[in-house]
């Protein structure tokens, strides 16, 4: 093997994967005290404001804080699964963002093509899918070898919920994916282009199910049900330090990537709205692929605003009723619209 | 269907599977059990078969604790029992030793003493409506509400020269007259509330989510609430007309035109309907008592060494959690003999076991939120 070959399948993928994680690292991290700071507004109070200004360092400090905590096994737990849980809540959600695309690629002079992703799978959104299912574990696992009631109720009450909303939510996508044609996320924008209309107009349904079944994927309010705080306290109850964090990290992660996704799916990624993108990057490729990173994370925004709006508005659905919406109200509808839109697909979209 | 059907067709896999009770200790350090009250609750699932209080963590020796000091000495401690609701207990230990003294509490000391109680009873729910809200995980109307409530403290605080434990009346009487101001900070306040009030129902009694977790659950029949003696809005959630300050009015509450709010249903919905209802009529209570405040004297004829003549009284008054009675027994000397201190929160706590049973494990915590219990009171 010679250099040029390790570099293509070595080399150049690492590079784009610390390329890609020192953001999304922050931006998960930014996340917390975004969401601090926005819910304390909401609240009438201020947030974390005193680390840096704005507060800005408080998540280094958070961080740092959890990072020098002991580490401490519960005396009756299974040391072994209670110390690999977290790495199952962690990893997956961090390597969804692998498949996403974040701008239009850029082409060389010479004609190579750079995409802004670090794999373009042609399965993409499948990968994701199949990749975030395995998070459960780490709660599953949290739980059982806690060695402690309250994880244990936790655990069991996350595993029913997220069967129950990851059908709805994979069916969602579903509608996408036949109005785009394609599992690849880069053509899925492309194609939303090329119709002039973001998905979110034709699969408005499938877009109300996804935001509902995200909201309870990523268990925040109204479903934070495996960590309900003032019931079950939740499946992390017997953590401490960096294994917490790693929880931690690990939810807003996958709310970020569940923001990610969302704003691919039905808000048209990184396409920039009332231009036409394809001129724009003709004529000033560098600029085009900014804005369109930029109004990428915009649009992501706007997914994790309505996240904390809903956690300071709502209070939290009990077990038996969450169940129910997944069951017998979103998977009917996403159903529905499976149809809905296979129909329109067939005689309106051609 | 009674709880106790329901809790036995809970799980028809028990008759081909073998299942196990899970016993779960819900506190005492929990953050839903508003304190350090503990329940050992039996589970089929997340399904509640029983449930059994264990109480006392707070036990701070309170009846006997006065029974050290002079009668005077004891009022401050009383603002210890329900610490949500200070002027309250304060109320009702004075009231106790001045019906034992015989002494006529001059009207306008009356009436101070109305609007510092209802002002107290609005703070009181105000910390029983963020808290229940945060039990059911709206936790917004927490900042809300306690917002509301600094500015009732401040009042306090102005007036009293403490905001939580304020130690509010002397036997007798009130000590001061409203202080310069105070009156039209009041009203503003007044004012300002019932929109505010509207902010939380707007929040919380119209949304599905709420009335879904709370309607429905933990209900008590009219006839059980009595049979337990309950008493307060828990009792008045399940239709039962009774209000101290209506059926054995003192300290003038006959004076006042006030509507006392039901509920129906006797569940988690109503009993939070009639708190909320309870501070809008409190209000109306404070603004009349405002309008209508008499001349005259502060404080009644009481010596400065207090010894009322052997015997016994009873006094009860309608605090923020319910009935609250206070028996005392003097021997003739400067100091109680016995003070008994029958606890809203505690008789209420009663209620639980039938409220909870056959509901589901987050049922309790909104039921535990629901009876509004103080454990300072329950154990005293």
């Amino acid at each position: 093997m010679d250099f040029a070959t390790i570099m293509q399948y070595v080399g150049w993928p690492l590079i784009k994967i610390v390329i890609l994680l020192i953001p999304v690292f922050t931006v998960v991290a930014y996340m917390v005290w975004f969401e601090r700071r926005l819910l304390a507004f909401f609240q009438s109070r201020l947030g974390p404001n005193r680390v840096g200004p704005l507060g800005l360092i408080q998540p280094i400090a958070d961080g740092l804080k959890l990072f020098l905590k002991e580490d401490l096994v519960p005396l009756n737990s299974r040391p072994f699964l209670f110390k690999i849980a977290p790495i199952f809540a962690f990893f997956p959600a961090f390597v969804g963002f692998a498949i996403v695309s974040w701008a239009l690629p850029w082409v060389t002079p010479s004609g190579k093509v750079h995409p802004f992703v670090v794999a373009d799978v042609d399965l993409g959104i499948l990968f994701v899918l199949a990749i975030s299912s395995l998070s459960i574990f780490g709660i599953i696992l949290a739980g059982w070898s806690s060695g402690s009631k309250y994880p244990l109720f936790g655990s069991l009450r996350s595993a029913s919920q997220m069967l129950a909303y990851e059908v709805p939510l994979t069916l969602s996508v579903v509608a996408v994916v036949l109005l785009a044609g394609s599992f690849r996320l880069s053509d899925i924008v492309a194609a939303q282009q090329k119709m002039g209309w973001y998905y979110l107009f034709p699969g408005i349904l499938a877009f109300g199910v996804y935001l509902v079944s995200a909201v309870a994927e990523t268990n925040r309010v109204p479903f934070d049900l495996p960590e309900g705080e003032s019931e079950i306290i939740g499946f992390h109850t017997e953590y401490s330090g960096m294994r917490f964090a790693w929880y931690f990290v690990g939810e807003y992660a996958n709310v970020t990537l569940i923001s990610v996704l969302g704003t691919t799916l039905f808000l048209g990624g990184y396409d920039i709205p009332f231009v036409n993108d394809a001129t724009l990057y003709a004529a000033h490729p560098w600029l085009a692929s900014i804005l369109g990173v930029g109004v990428f994370a915009a649009k992501a925004a706007l997914f994790a605003v309505f996240f904390i709006w809903i956690r300071a508005t709502w209070p939290r659905y009990r077990y038996d009723q969450l169940l129910k919406i997944g069951w017998v109200v979103l998977l009917p509808i996403a159903l529905a619209n499976l149809v809905v839109v296979a129909l329109l697909k067939l005689w309106l979209l051609r | 269907m009674t709880a106790e059907q329901q809790a036995e067709k809970v799980s028809p896999l028990r008759e081909i599977m073998e299942t196990r009770e899970v016993e779960l200790n819900l506190g005492p350090q929990h953050p839903a059990t508003h304190g350090v009250y503990r329940a050992l609750v039996k589970l089929d699932g997340e399904r509640v078969l029983g449930m059994e209080s264990i109480i006392g963590y707070l036990h701070r020796g309170i009846e006997k604790w006065a029974e050290y000091r002079n009668w005077t000495q004891a009022t401050p401690i009383f603002d210890r029992l329900d610490y949500v609701g200070a002027v309250l207990n304060c109320h009702g230990y004075v009231g106790a030793v001045e019906k034992l003294l015989g002494v006529e509490v001059p009207k306008k000391a009356q009436y101070i003493r109305v609007v510092l109680d209802e002002l107290q009873r609005i703070a009181s729910h105000l910390v029983w409506l963020g808290t229940h809200g945060l039990d059911i995980g709206a936790q917004s109307v927490l900042f809300y509400a306690i917002r509301e409530r600094e500015a009732i403290m401040d009042l306090f605080e102005a007036m009293l020269g403490q905001r939580l434990l304020p130690n509010a009346y002397p036997i007798g009487g009130v000590r001061f007259d409203f202080p310069k101001g105070w009156v039209e900070v009041c009203r503003r306040l007044l004012d300002v509330l019932p929109q505010r009030i509207d902010e939380y129902e707007g929040l919380l009694t119209g949304n599905r989510i709420w009335r879904q977790r709370t309607i429905g659950v933990g209900v008590i029949s009219a006839k059980d609430a009595i049979a337990l003696s309950l008493s307060g809005p828990t009792l008045r959630g399940s239709g039962v007309n009774f209000d101290v300050r209506k059926a054995i009015p003192y300290s003038s509450y006959e004076d006042f035109d006030f509507e006392i709010p039901l509920g129906q249903n006797g569940d988690v919905f109503d009993r939070y309907l009639c708190r909320v209802r309870e501070m809008r009529q409190s209000l109306r209570i404070i603004r009349q008592a405002l309008d209508g405040m008499p001349e005259g004297e502060l404080r009644g004829k009481v010596s400065k060494i207090i010894r009322p003549p052997a015997g016994e009284a009873y006094f009860t008054i309608e605090a923020a959690k319910g009935q609250l009675g206070f028996y005392i027994v003097s021997d003739g000397g400067d100091k109680p003999y016995r003070v008994h201190v029958k606890s809203p929160s505690f008789v209420n706590l009663q209620g639980i076991e039938t409220m909870c049973k056959g509901n589901l494990i987050a049922d309790v915590v909104a039921v535990i939120g629901s009876l509004d219990i103080v454990l300072g009171e329950v154990d005293r």
